[in-house]
C-alpha cells in the first residue's frame, strides 16, 4: 500500500475552477469562469512560506536574497519575497508557487500548511480592505512593497501592499490557516459591491510576470 | 473603552492590538541572599499607582514584540518618550 501524499488548501470559493493543475501534491486553480476585469480574489495556500526566525538574521541570505534591516519592509527578487518582521523574524514567501527545498539551517519553519495565502486586487482593493480594517494599507508615504502586522478582520495578520493605488494595486495577506472560511467569507461580502471574483492564479502570475 | 499604544516598530495602534505585560520592575534580582518574602514581592506585588506608570506591552496581533511605554492610568493616555526616561518604575515601598 503507498500513501500519497495530498496536499489541501484551507480555502474554497463557491464557483469551481475551470482549469486546474497539480503541483507538488496541491491541486492549484488557474482560472475560474467568468473572473472578469476584477477585483479579484486569488488564493495562494500553495506558494510556498517560511518563517525564519535568527539573533542576527544579517548573516543569513536565503536563497540568496538578503534580508531587508528595518522592519516593515520587503524585498522581491525572483519572485521570492522576503518581508522583515521585527529585530529578530522574517517571511520568504515564494510568490512563483514553485516547490523550493527550506534551507538546512534551523531558524527556518515551513509555513506553508499552517497558514492562509490571499492575494486582492484590481481596482476598488483598498476600498474593500477599508471595510475590514483600520490599518493604513494605502499610506502615501510608504513605498511598496511593505509589510504591516495587524488585525484584518479582526484576525492578526500579515500584509503586504505589492502595489499602490498608483497602479493596479496587490495586496497580498496570510494569517492562520484555521480562519481561512471566515476570512474568504468576509472578503468576499465585503467586496460585493465592487464586484470583487474569485479568481485563478493565473491572474497573479500575469501581474508578477514582468517583476521577476 | 480603548486608547492608542505606540509600537517601537509599527507605530501608534489601537490598544485593543496589545496585551499587557504588567509593571516595569527592573532586572530580576540577584538571587544571592534573596529571601522569599523579596522573591514574592518582586513576582506578585505591584503598586498600581494613579498617575503614571510604566509597563511592559506586547504587540500581540502585530508584530509580536515586547516593549515598555508610560502611561498616566487616570486618564489611560500614553505619556510618550517618559519610558526612555527611566529606567523602572520606583521600587516597592516597604511597610
Amino acid at each position: 500500500m503507498t500513501n500519497k501524499i495530498i496536499r489541501r488548501s484551507p480555502v474554497t470559493f463557491g464557483p469551481k475552477p475551470s482549469t486546474v493543475e497539480n503541483r507538488g501534491h496541491w491541486v492549484v486553480a488557474l482560472e475560474y469562469e467568468g473572473e472578469g476585469d476584477g477585483p479579484h480574489l486569488i488564493d495562494l495556500s500553495h506558494c510556498p512560506r517560511w518563517d525564519f526566525q535568527d539573533g542576527n538574521l544579517d548573516k543569513f541570505k536565503p536563497v540568496g536574497i538578503s534580508i531587508p534591516k528595518q522592519p516593515g519592509i520587503c524585498v522581491l527578487s525572483n519572485g521570492t519575497l522576503i518581508n522583515r518582521m521585527n529585530g529578530t523574524q522574517a517571511a520568504v514567501w515564494h510568490l512563483s508557487g514553485e516547490a523550493t527545498d527550506i534551507p538546512p539551517e534551523t531558524g527556518y519553519t515551513d509555513v506553508t500548511d499552517a497558514t492562509v495565502f490571499l492575494a486582492i486586487m484590481g481596482r476598488n482593493a483598498f476600498a474593500i480592505t477599508e471595510k475590514l480594517s483600520a490599518l493604513d494599507l494605502n499610506d502615501p508615504a510608504r513605498t511598496p512593497p511593505f509589510l504591516i502586522q495587524g488585525p484584518f478582520s479582526h484576525v492578526p495578520c500579515q500584509i503586504v501592499v505589492m502595489a499602490g493605488d498608483r497602479e493596479l494595486p496587490v495586496i497580498l495577506l496570510a494569517c492562520s490557516r484555521g480562519y481561512a472560511h471566515d476570512m474568504v467569507d468576509a472578503i468576499l461580502h465585503a467586496g460585493h459591491e465592487f464586484g470583487l471574483q474569485p479568481a485563478g492564479e493565473n491572474v497573479f502570475k500575469k501581474w508578477l510576470e514582468p517583476l521577476k | 473603552m480603548s486608547f492608542t499604544l505606540t509600537c517601537p516598530i509599527c507605530g501608534p495602534r489601537n490598544a485593543y492590538e496589545f496585551g499587557y505585560g504588567g509593571e516595569d520592575k527592573g532586572p530580576r534580582p540577584d538571587e544571592k541572599d534573596l529571601s522569599p518574602g523579596d522573591w514574592c514581592d518582586y513576582v506578585h506585588m505591584n503598586r498600581c499607582i494613579a498617575g503614571e506608570s510604566k509597563e511592559w506591552w506586547i504587540h500581540r496581533s502585530g508584530c509580536g514584540i515586547w516593549f515598555t511605554t508610560s502611561r498616566d492610568t487616570t486618564c489611560n493616555l500614553e505619556v510618550r518618550g517618559k519610558a526612555e526616561e527611566k529606567d523602572a518604575n520606583p521600587p516597592l515601598e516597604k511597610e
